[in-house]
């Protein structure tokens, strides 16, 4: 084999532009205030094949560079050529994969290559390898190389190869090479000995990562002591008395926090030092969310599917139905956050591709919590700074949904210093499919039988990826494992999730899921419940380099894999299906009724454990809570000095200005909203299509005005005085969210999305029993108002174990839920947006402001500036959900009867933030009173975070019938819409705000806009 | 009359497919979503098509340049059958991804007006938005009136989505841009929606985010000297109605007042689709 170097770089001239460098320039600027004259780019490729040089240079210009704007050369450094650079760069840096981690340009390079060399015999065997170098042209003093090739990539699946100014003037040039697999060596499955003292089952749960704790290591060791268990192992050739390193680390993922969710499950005790309550909770999940759901599920006809399959999925209409799912991706963002948040999307993809018998993705949405993009605190080891973890994720997510052509239609960003530690990156994608199949079958039930054959479709399986489930349920520490850290490669997805979903149609899948956590052992094993028995060959399993051992490939959690069965008589149709799409589809296991699941290695059996041992052996955990209120210093706004001729106006600019508050436009941009001509409602709204948006709309249908309403609400910020109350509020914006694009309230579904410290009470978590306290709290509160709402949880997710670090240093992030609520809108045409659509518009308020100012963002925003002193005081609360959703169902059926055109949800910033945002998405003024609306005090009424409340616009000539059709709710006439360009917003004769609209524009959008510009 | 059967390619990260398809059925074509192999390996003919769709997408992730990898297997494998098809007088359009893998086929913009049919040189290409950003965004394009495209006639503007990284659309020089102008073949523009209707078109740059990506001219779609291949990095089909377009909440939604299919609700980019339609059946 030969190595051959092509490199390619932008033509220089009259309005041709090195895109590529100028990106890396502007964020030097943008990010580290650094100004470089001039950044160059050169992009390279490894060619490792066993063709001349000679043949590759001449076919350059038919795939690796564009001649009309790029220059090439083969086998010769750019950098070495004066024609091409004729200066010398003060730094150059390289930066490829390191060897075995995903290059998907090296992959469309090999498949363009065997394009152009069709037939060329050793075309099979070649490999192409990618890099980039960067070379920088005037560079500030003090700006070292080796920093700035760490701003360029990440060591732990990037190599740098760098030449400083010296070594420039030298010519010595950065020359990456090709980055060789090292040789895997393959290891026969190994008899682990579990006759062994608690300590040392400890120790093994602990340096294999295998995340087991002492009462089921010890589960697991007495099931081998079982007489007729090693019977039945002797009988089938395996080692009969102790585990197959293929068994425990099987059981390990399958029992994972990841996938068996032990803290949801587990039985609480329960006190609350307030009350004096002392109770047992027997599963959390069980009593709060399945129990109130299967409840709901008795009295409407349209929930279909909820909790055992991948998403929930609901009837939308006679002929479709639709499904959803959110996962949370932290941990892998944590360390690579641009391929952990790519893996997070094209992940979630995956669920629902793998619901019922395969739905369609059809629309993504993100919601992301990191640390302050500005912090200049300390940082803890081996963590990024938020700035990066934002880049990354949000690049991850861009590359992953726009690649995938599916479409971002909701999300959120939410900053506190807490999630420096642990990013939170939420993914969720929504689907549909067709009610019946072609064939007749309901699509949303799976219809396995015994004797069906088992395909491994799309990726190979390689040593990226071990670990993940188990990995995600440890706490981050300074060791995280490179392995559990993958790229997805969103074009091998896209072909597969075309083929699925032709051999769907076709009637061709009897059933189907996703390899995400714990691989072909999750996948395969949980299918097998439905027939009660597999056997699987992992010989047959293709794999991505050779050598890797048994257990590797039964946990191995490689991206870009779905498991689908297929009946034998349709294998042939199903091989061709896969053929046409370039599509490796492998049979590796079959469908049994022997109660086993039964792994072989060729000939050799590596894994036989029961499916009821694998499934239902995890011992129940049994854990402590207790609830004392947390007392932190009162917020008191009333003792703040405010400008006398200016008021409470530089406030509001210093709000719209919050990253919390402030525009995510740039970023939000990048995001393809509008892929498959369905999106109604965008994420930004009004006149200058930058106003905010509230929720998702969707008509997925063409032609068809019946529409889809996606939203989400999340408000870790009230977790600080009760995550009960936290949670309430997540759910309550959700819904508000919704309503305002007019839901149908009837009609909709919620997802519950966990994201929480470790809640275990140990060394490492001294106050576990109060944050398991809030768990529970959070979940009264969400089946309360969920209950009240009639609003099932369809699928939710937890994720347990979002700290870093220990003891003084240990972070952990603020107990966070997102709510996500998708549903029915009956007619898009009669929706709403936020921005204010014209002078001589009324504007209302729907709902009742409280004296609610604890936890608020203006009490965040004035304790960090040092002005208040706390945050302290009475959270938002709901206390009669059942009377608010019949406030919402007026609301929206006003929506949907065409009356209300303007509406917006009313929370962070409370009525001045809603009025402002209201005035920028109109480009338009307001003058807006809030006398009248309670009797709560000046800084309530204008800031307060009370929830149920909307800002709606009315046309005068409306108005009259508005008022009617909210007859018996709460609302209050606030004010006009004007011309003025100003909002102004008073307390009776008192004028509390007066702000120009564009400069409430510019506090708004200036602060998250990170891309530097186009210049 | 039997509608006219429209080729809709998908695979390989093609993923406009969908919206595409629709959009013609709803003006009286016939569309299929066909995959790209199906015609490669000879399971398929686009001799028992009229019209050939290639819609927007990230064929093969757009690595090695947008449309680059998927433009070299149309190149290689179907260079017979796309010239036969043009030569016949048949409609292509590519949109976005679609119009790139057109421009690095070679399709768009073709040779000349003296030898109008294919010769599968690339002449143009597609390259990074000088913003360095994949953006989703909405633009304002107007039409050469006096252009040979079939695709855009009687369409004088309208506002669809952008949704690209790499629509700059660059030729290595002046002179071939003037070629091409004199040909009215620089068939869409970014304008400024505030300039009347019918004189936004202009060569001289426009400022982001009116032109989204640093376009030559301010060039949104070209086609070649026949008219009948069409390609632009703009979306039409995403503002099949007015439903899709950011104004409908504001009630002022530009498009027809009235239409066949979707009442007061069709929107401004579903003509670019009956155009082709009606072309079809006029010259059947």
């Amino acid at each position: 084999m030969t190595i051959t170097r092509v490199e390619v770089t932008p033509k220089q001239g009259e309005g041709m532009r090195d895109v590529r460098g100028d990106v890396v320039r502007r964020q030097l600027m943008s990010d580290h205030n650094i100004k470089v004259e001039e950044v160059r780019s050169i992009n390279g490729f490894l060619i490792n094949s066993e063709l001349e040089k000679t043949e590759i240079a001449e076919r350059v210009n038919d795939l690796f560079s564009d001649p009309i704007i790029e220059n090439t050369l083969t086998d010769t450094l750019f950098l070495s050529s004066t024609e091409h650079f004729p200066n010398t760069p003060a730094a150059a840096i390289t930066i490829g994969f390191k060897p075995g981690v995903t290059d998907n340009p090296g992959s469309a390079a090999y498949d363009g290559f065997k394009t152009i060399f069709p037939h060329h015999e050793h075309r099979n065997v070649a490999s192409i390898s990618t890099y980039h170098t960067y070379v920088f042209f005037g560079l500030p003093d003090g700006v070292s190389t080796e920093w700035l090739a760490s701003t360029l990539h990440n060591n732990l699946i990037q190599r740098a190869v760098t030449a400083d100014a010296a070594a420039c003037s030298n010519g010595e040039w950065p020359a990456i090479d090709y980055p060789e697999k090292p040789p895997q060596t393959l290891t026969p499955p190994q008899r682990m000995d579990l006759e062994i003292p608690d300590e040392e089952l400890i120790s093994l749960s602990e340096s294999g990562l295998l995340a087991l704790n002492l009462e089921e290591m010890q589960t697991i060791q007495s099931h081998y002591r079982d007489e007729t268990v090693r019977q039945e192992r002797t009988a089938v050739g395996i080692i009969p008395d102790a585990p197959t390193d293929v068994e425990l680390e099987c059981l390990a993922q399958t029992w994972s926090e990841h996938c068996k969710h032990k803290i949801f499950a587990s039985k609480i005790h329960h006190i609350d030092t307030e009350t004096g309550e002392d109770t047992i909770i027997d599963s959390i999940f069980k009593t709060h969310i399945m129990k109130p759901t299967h409840d709901l599920q008795k009295e409407v006809d349209w929930l279909l599917s909820v909790f055992h399959d991948n998403s929930g999925v609901i009837a939308w209409n006679e002929d479709w139905s639709v499904c959803m799912k959110a996962e949370t991706h932290n941990s892998p963002s944590a360390l690579d956050p641009y391929g952990g948040a790519m893996t997070g999307i094209v992940g979630v993809n995956r669920d629902i591709l793998g619901t019922g018998l395969g739905a369609r993705p059809i629309a993504n949405t993100d919601v992301f919590c990191f640390g302050p993009p500005d912090w200049e605190g300390e940082l803890p080891d081996n963590l990024f700074h938020p700035s990066r973890v934002f880049r990354g994720v949000h690049a991850g997510v861009r590359v992953g949904g726009n690649e995938s052509g599916i479409p971002t239609v909701n999300g959120a960003i939410v900053f506190d210093d807490r999630y420096i530690g642990k990013p939170l990156v939420y993914c969720g994608t929504i689907g549909i499919m067709p009610r019946k199949l072609p064939d007749g079958r309901e699509s949303h039930i799976k219809t396995p039988t015994a004797g069906d054959i088992v395909y491994m479709v799309g990726g190979r399986v390689g040593y990226d990826g071990i670990h993940g489930a188990t990995f995600s349920s440890l706490e981050l520490t300074e060791e995280s494992p490179s392995s559990a850290v993958q790229i997805g490669d969103p074009i091998t997805q896209k072909k597969m999730v075309d083929m699925v979903l032709e051999a769907r149609d076709a009637g061709l899948i009897s059933c189907i899921t996703d390899n995400g956590a714990g691989g072909l052992s999750s996948s395969i094993g949980e299918m097998a419940t439905y027939t009660d028995g597999c056997e699987i060959d992992l010989a047959k399993v293709p794999l991505k380099q050779a050598g890797l051992s048994a257990w590797e490939i039964l946990v191995s959690e490689s991206q870009e894999r779905m498991t689908i069965s297929v009946k034998p008589e349709d294998c042939a149709a199903f091989d061709a299906m896969a053929q046409l799409h370039e599509v490796e589809a492998t049979p590796v296991a079959t469908f049994t009724n022997t109660g086993m699941f039964h792994v072989k290695y060729g000939e050799d059996t590596v894994a036989y454990l029961s499916i009821d041992f694998l499934h239902d052996g995890v011992p129940q955990l049994q854990l402590e809570s207790e609830w004392r209120t947390p007392t932190p210093e009162l917020f008191t706004p009333e003792a703040i000095p405010l400008s006398e001729q200016a008021g409470h106006s530089p406030l509001l600019l210093r709000m719209l200005a919050r990253p919390n508050i402030a525009s995510k436009e740039s970023w939000v941009r990048q995001y393809d909203h509008e892929v498959i001509a369905q999106t109604v409602v965008k994420p930004f709204v009004g006149v200058e299509r930058d106003g905010p948006g509230d929720a998702g709309v969707i008509a997925p249908i063409h032609g068809d005005p019946h529409g889809l309403v996606i939203s989400c609400g999340i408000a870790p910020r009230y977790s600080d005085l009760d995550a009960g109350a936290m949670a309430a509020a997540s759910i309550d914006e959700a819904v508000r969210n919704a309503v305002c694009a007019g839901i149908n309230v009837d009609k909709m579904a919620g997802l519950d999305n966990f994201c929480w410290p470790d809640s275990i009470e140990s060394v490492k978590t001294p106050d576990g029993k109060f944050k398991l306290a809030q768990l529970v709290r959070a979940n009264r509160e969400l089946e309360r108002v969920c209950r009240a709402y009639k609003l099932p949880c369809v699928s939710g997710k937890d994720s347990m174990k979002n700290d870093y670090g220990t003891g003084e240093k240990k972070i952990s992030i603020p107990p966070t839920l997102l709510y996500s609520v998708f549903g029915d809108q009956p007619d898009v045409r009669f929706t709403a947006t936020s921005d204010f659509k014209n002078a001589g518009e009324k504007v209302y308020l729907v709902g009742i402001s409280k004296e609610e100012l604890g936890a608020s963002e203006i009490a965040f925003m004035l304790r960090d500036s040092g002005e208040a002193t706390g945050i302290g005081g009475q959270v938002p609360l709901l206390p009669n959900p059942e009377i608010n959703i019949t406030t919402y169902r007026a609301l929206s059926t006003a929506i949907q009867a065409g009356l209300i055109r303007t509406a917006h949800d009313c929370s962070e910033g409370g009525i001045a933030v809603a009025a402002a945002e209201m005035c920028i998405g109109g480009r338009l003024g307001a003058g807006i009173d809030i006398d009248g609306t309670g009797d709560a005090s000046v800084w309530s009424r204008l800031w307060g975070e009370s929830l149920g409340r909307f800002l709606v616009g009315v046309q005068p000539e409306d108005e009259a019938d508005f008022i009617e059709w909210m007859a018996g709710h709460p609302i209050t006439m606030l004010g006009t819409v004007t011309d003025s360009e100003n909002l102004t917003v008073s307390d009776g004769y008192d004028v509390l705000i007066d702000v120009d609209t564009a400069a409430m524009v510019e506090a708004w959008q200036h602060t998250l806009d990170m891309t530097g510009g186009v210049a | 009359m039997a509608a006219p059967k429209v080729a809709v390619l998908f695979g390989f990260g093609i993923n406009c497919d969908h919206e595409t398809a629709a959009v013609f059925n709803l003006v009286g074509g016939d569309a299929e979503r066909v995959h790209v192999n199906n015609f490669i390996l000879g399971n398929r003919s686009l001799d028992d098509f009229e019209i050939l769709a290639v819609p927007g997408g990230f064929s093969f992730g757009d690595h090695l340049g947008s449309g680059r990898l998927l433009g070299n297997r149309m190149r290689f494998a179907l260079r017979e059958q796309l010239h036969a098809f043009v030569a016949a007088g048949k409609p292509i359009i590519g949109i976005c991804n679609g119009f790139q893998v057109l421009v690095k086929t070679g399709l768009l913009p073709g040779p000349n007006a003296q030898t109008p049919l294919p010769d599968f040189v690339q002449r143009a290409s597609l390259t990074l938005n000088d913003s360095g950003r994949y953006e989703d965004r909405w633009v304002t394009l107007e039409f050469d009136a006096n252009s040979p495209c079939i695709w855009t006639k009687g369409i004088q503007r309208i506002d669809c989505p952008v949704r690209h990284g790499e629509g700059k659309f660059v030729m290595p020089s002046t002179t071939d841009f003037d070629a091409l102008a004199a040909n009215n073949q620089l068939t869409a523009r970014y304008v400024d929606p505030s300039k009347p209707i019918g004189q936004g078109m202009t060569d001289k740059p426009l400022p982001f985010p009116l032109s989204p990506n640093g376009s030559m001219r301010n060039i949104a779609g070209i086609c070649d000297a026949t008219g009948l291949v069409f390609g632009l990095m703009p979306h039409p089909e995403a503002v099949y109605a007015k439903w899709l377009h950011p104004d409908h909440t504001r009630k002022s939604a530009p498009g027809p007042p009235t239409s066949d299919v979707l009442g007061e609700w069709e929107g401004e980019g579903l003509q670019i689709f009956r155009n082709a339609v009606e072309y079809v059946l006029g010259n059947r």
